[in-house]
């Protein structure tokens, strides 16, 4: 610090910004008596903050020389007696995307006993004295002392404090279980057999188990860190440890806070609500109290009234003394019809007084269904006929484009009607302005009422049958003329013997009738159709005799949109 | 801190020297304060534990000013008993073994008001003992935790013997009792507790350590292809503190002390890598993501493996909270573990790093700094700043120092060339460092100065020709870095059920 010149500093606001220079750009006498002598913090912990290989280091790191001090720790070594390829034999490779893994150690390393060398020892004496067949292996050992180690865990978590044993015979059963859960994939013999000769070891192995479970103070025999118990020298054991953690208090914010104001109030305006509530239908009870007590006077009056009528002989109509009733009743069903309901158990309803019948105010859920029909029916046809505005003069340019919606049964299809008798002429040209439009006579004979289907560009439901031979003609592009058929008997190569064969054995019933191919465009059968119609019943009866591809072999350009199945063919 | 400070208070301020005297080697008894000889050349030592081998008698030695790390068993002859040993006063029994550093720490180095006289005095020293070689060699051979073959009668602390399971043992040894009834002594309890409150919820840094776990008690550990030497008490199951040679699995961190079972276990475990999802990959290391919850017994072992290389490390509770980065490098028999840090779920104090650790067989490799930087890379994809947690080891200090300055030094010569500005909050932000962390870095490299009524940065010019010689440097052999383009990670959202740490 310059003893000169105190200079009284402002705060160093974080957020103001500083000029940055390089040490030369300033007065370097000046430098060194402006640096500032902070106490630096420096998060080590202030006991060792002084320790004398760190602040070598600092000094070092932080001074002008270019020497690198290194705090020494002792170092790992090369270890000298290792067979590493031996105990790390697995070989990796290195997937090509990133690794996602989430086995736990448990699940990755298998029976969780490791036989000790003590183990060893014990094995290796008593696999001596049996034949080849006979002997234990180093993981069926290690399965057994797995099931003891598991079951006196469980059946006596206390052993190590009261000593207890688990009795052999509960170990066997334990183990004979155990394995008789397992798969014995290597082992050719029976499974009860394998389960019996395991069995048996764990009769020999158990003493050696007792032993050594003696020999650990009937401690778990593998090591195991001290968890906490919940003693008194718990808390002092610095071997104890992985306490648990406490719930975490959550940490008090605004939004917090405001979140809890509001469920308080929410909570406040719920109770009042209820409040209210009873204390409504508390003053209701009252109030139907003081109607009955009225009806009870009311009563008790007209039964004066009539003595003194009685009385007095005077012979009149008693509904005029009786108004009340009539407007009271009145107003009742229209403001609840479902009140009327309640004296339903009444024998006879009592009867209107402009005498209408009762039930002729009530609505009827057949109307309420109706009515939503006949709305949703007119939703329906309304916005039908909004497509059809939106789609009308529709033409999409695009390649393989998004098709309009098809509309009515046939789209633009004709049937080839009777007055070619099945000729295969396409019919006489239409004007340009029909294309893929319903003729007109199609659209007013099966108006909307027809279910529509709205299909875009799913592919079309397999069309069962198209027991009639249709037609249409559309332009496509560059002004190439199409006429699609449909309904068509598929024309059958007679030499595509693949597709024959596909067939061959796709026959459900034996009693089906034989069907005949015959290709339409043969002239031969041309010829000879030219004289004879075809019988009537030979269409309907194709399905199963049509090619592969599931299309008719028609002129449609790929990727068109196949029509919907017709509907019923119109006359 | 506060606890440290408490810590100091009373050696300081007590007036009374301790009871000097002559020792010899059946007297010098454990809290005593000898001159012990330590690379050469005599040092003060506190006497910790005493333990019999068939060389004689050794003593664990904590050496005045020197890391724990650096503690030794150290056999008589080492030790100076031609000079005076400072006793344990016998009035407090547990004080001196609480405060062995500090009354020494008085001697050599004085509050912080005057912190330049004893730094000079340091330099002198550091620069006549920096030549001396450290003779690791010798030392990592004479560390065994225990005794050979007869030497049962072991002294240390409570190495073996739970205090309560047998107290007549107890009695036997006094010293074992001091150090038990020091651990229960009623200031230092005081602290413990408000410790254990703070850590309760999060965290994983202690700043008190348990008298016991002062003393090393694994001596060998054998970790792949390599032996490491712990330096510091890990709370592994205690028999193994009686064997040479502790076994680790390299890949699933299980623990053996038997070489049979440890044979056996690697037979079966197909583990080749960290047991979680990889979310870095470049051609020389892979980071993975893995959740103390759901890999409860691997980071728990994981924990157990570095607590024998961080000294301020807590164990007291349990991994859920946390998240484990792991590094590995890659060969064709799996990804081998490199080091790691831990990251709280949910700090409250803003840390980005509970514990990092690089082992020992890859330290001084740069592979530090990888770690750090993936850590503040992490942060960056959060959106936030981030800093470790503290107490920091001195070796985590001048990794983070050495990462901060280089960082700050680049765009503090970038921005000197456009000649703009720079608030300490926009450094911050551009390294995802706390503005607190910037601004210490700052002051300790004295770079934050005023003038001309200014606050102002000034880069010193031995920084500046560092700087360059290093990116001299890296034209030849480039430095290794993190490249964020291949860091495929989400900051992991932890529903509130989970939050809750309870089981």
């Amino acid at each position: 610090m310059a003893p000169s010149r105190v200079v009284r500093q402002r705060k160093l606001n974080k957020g103001t910004p500083q000029v940055v220079l390089r040490e030369d750009q300033i007065e370097s006498t000046e430098y060194a008596s402006l640096q500032n002598q902070y106490h630096v913090e420096t998060g080590v912990e202030r006991s060792e903050e002084n320790e004398y290989h760190l602040q070598a280091a600092l000094k070092a790191s932080s001074g002008a020389k270019d020497e690198v001090k290194e705090i020494p720790a002792p170092p790992a070594q090369e270890s000298s007696n290792i067979k590493y390829d031996a105990l790390y034999a697995r070989q990796f490779h290195d997937p090509y995307t990133y690794i996602r893994f989430s086995n736990t150690v448990e699940e990755a390393s298998g029976c969780s006993y490791d036989m000790t060398t003590e183990d060893d020892d014990f094995l290796k004496a008593y696999n001596q004295k049996r034949s080849a067949a006979a002997k234990c292996s180093e993981d069926d050992f290690e399965k057994i002392m797995d099931v003891f180690e598991q079951t006196a865990q469980s059946q006596a978590p206390y052993a190590s404090v009261d000593n207890t044993l688990v009795p052999f015979e509960r170990m066997e059963s334990e183990v004979s279980k155990f394995f008789r859960r397992r798969e014995f994939p290597s082992d050719p013999l029976p499974r009860e057999v394998t389960v019996e000769k395991l069995v048996a070891f764990a009769k020999d192995i158990y003493d050696h188990w007792k032993d050594r479970r003696q020999a650990s103070c009937n401690n778990p025999i593998q090591p195991s860190l001290k968890l906490e118990i919940h003693q008194e020298n718990d808390d002092g054991d610095p071997y104890v440890c992985f306490r648990r953690r406490e719930v975490r208090p959550t940490r008090k914010t605004r939004a917090r806070d405001v979140q809890s104001t509001d469920k308080l109030k929410k909570l406040r305006r719920e109770i009042e609500q209820g409040f209210n509530l009873v204390n409504l239908s508390f003053s209701r009870e009252l109030t139907k109290r003081d109607m009955l007590k009225q009806g009870r006077e009311i009563f008790e009056s007209r039964a004066k009234f009539k003595l003194i009528k009685v009385k007095l002989g005077i012979k009149s109509e008693d509904e005029e003394y009786l108004i009340n009733q009539k407007p009271q009743r009145r107003k009742q069903p229209s403001d609840f019809p479902q009140m009327q309901r309640t004296p339903g158990t009444q024998i006879r309803l009592p009867g209107r007084s402009d005498g209408r019948p009762l039930e002729a105010d009530l609505v009827l859920l057949s109307d309420l269904h109706a009515k939503k029909e006949h709305n949703l029916q007119r939703d329906i046809e309304e916005k039908t006929r909004q497509h059809l505005k939106w789609n009308a003069n529709h033409i999409d340019l695009t390649r393989e484009p998004l098709s309009p919606v098809v509309y009515g049964p046939d789209a633009g299809f004709r049937p080839a009607t009777a007055q070619y008798q099945y000729l295969m002429t396409p019919p006489s040209s239409v004007t340009s302005e029909c294309f893929d439009q319903p003729s007109p006579s199609n659209a007013n004979a099966n108006e909307i009422l027809e279910p529509r289907t709205f299909r875009y560009s799913t592919p079309p439901e397999e069309d069962e049958q198209r027991s009639q031979p249709a037609y249409r003609r559309r332009i496509g592009r560059g002004g190439r003329l199409w006429i699609d058929r449909r309904g068509m008997s598929g024309i059958k190569s007679t030499d595509d013997g693949v597709s024959f064969d596909r067939w061959k054995y796709d026959q459900d019933d034996d009693d089906e009738q034989p069907v005949y191919e015959m290709d339409p465009y043969d002239t031969k059968a041309l010829r000879f159709r030219a004289t004879i119609p075809f019988p009537q019943h030979l269409y309907p009866q194709r399905p199963q005799h049509r090619p592969a591809a599931g299309s008719p072999p028609s002129a449609r350009p790929a990727g068109q949109q196949q029509p919907p199945p017709p509907a019923v063919a119109p006359t | 801190m506060t606890s440290s400070a408490q810590k100091e208070e009373p050696t300081v301020g007590s007036p009374a020297p301790r009871q000097r005297g002559r020792a010899t080697i059946d007297t010098l008894s454990i809290g005593c304060l000898a001159m012990v000889e330590k690379d050469g050349r005599p040092r003060r030592a506190e006497i910790l534990s005493i333990k019999e081998t068939k060389s004689g008698r050794q003593f664990y030695c904590n050496f005045d000013n020197f890391n724990k790390r650096l503690d030794e068993w150290v056999p008589a002859p080492r030790i100076h008993f031609d000079q005076d040993v400072e006793w344990p006063s016998p009035e407090k029994p547990k004080e001196p073994s609480k405060k062995t550093i500090p009354p020494v720490a008085k001697k050599t180095t004085v509050t912080k008001k005057t912190p330049k006289r004893p730094a000079v005095t340091r330099e002198d020293s550091i620069i006549s003992e920096g030549e001396t070689p450290h003779p690791w060699t010798e030392f990592t051979e004479s560390q065994k935790a225990t005794p050979d073959a007869e030497g049962d009668i072991t002294l240390a602390l409570d190495l073996d013997a739970t205090p309560d399971a047998d107290d007549d043992a107890m009695d036997v040894d006094e010293a074992t009792s001091e150090a038990v009834a020091a651990k229960s002594q009623a200031p230092e309890q005081f602290n413990n507790e408000e410790e254990k409150k703070r850590l309760r919820h999060g965290g994983s840094m202690t700043q008190n350590q348990a008298e016991i776990s002062r003393i090393r008690n694994i001596s060998k550990v054998q970790f792949g292809k390599y032996d490491l030497f712990p330096w510091y008490f890990s709370p592994y199951p205690e028999v193994f503190t009686q064997e040479d040679l502790m076994y680790i699995c390299e890949f699933c961190l299980n623990y053996y002390g038997d070489v049979k079972s440890f044979t056996r276990h690697r037979q079966k475990c197909t583990l080749l890598h960290p047991p979680g999802n990889e979310i870095y990959r470049d051609d020389y290391v892979s980071f993975f993501e893995i959740d103390g919850r759901r890999q409860r017994t691997w980071c728990r072992n994981l924990c157990l493996l570095s607590k024998m290389f961080l000294d301020h490390k807590t164990l007291y509770y349990d991994v859920d909270p946390f998240l484990f980065y792991v590094m590995t490098s890659r060969d064709q028999n799996g990804h081998h573990l490199v080091g790691y840090f831990s990251k709280e779920k949910e700090s409250a104090d803003g840390y980005n790093v509970a514990c990092i650790l690089t082992l020992p067989q890859y330290q001084r490799k740069g592979y530090g700094r990888l770690l750090i930087q993936f850590s503040y890379e992490l942060s960056k994809i959060e959106g936030k700043l981030g800093s470790p947690e503290k107490p920091l080891s001195d070796l985590g200090l001048l990794s983070y120092r050495q990462y901060w300055t280089e960082n700050m030094i680049e765009i503090l010569l970038d921005i000197n060339e456009t000649e703009e500005k720079c608030s300490i909050d926009a450094l911050a932000g551009r390294l995802a460092m706390t503005s607190g962390d910037v601004e210490s870095t700052l002051q300790a490299l004295k770079m934050q100065v005023y003038l001309k009524a200014e606050h102002k940065i000034v880069i010193p010019t031995h920084l500046i020709r560092r700087h360059e010689a290093l990116r001299e440097k890296q034209k030849t052999k480039p430095k290794r870095t993190i490249n964020p383009e291949l860091i495929m990670w989400k900051p992991p959202v932890f529903p509130a059920s989970s939050r809750t740490w309870a089981w």
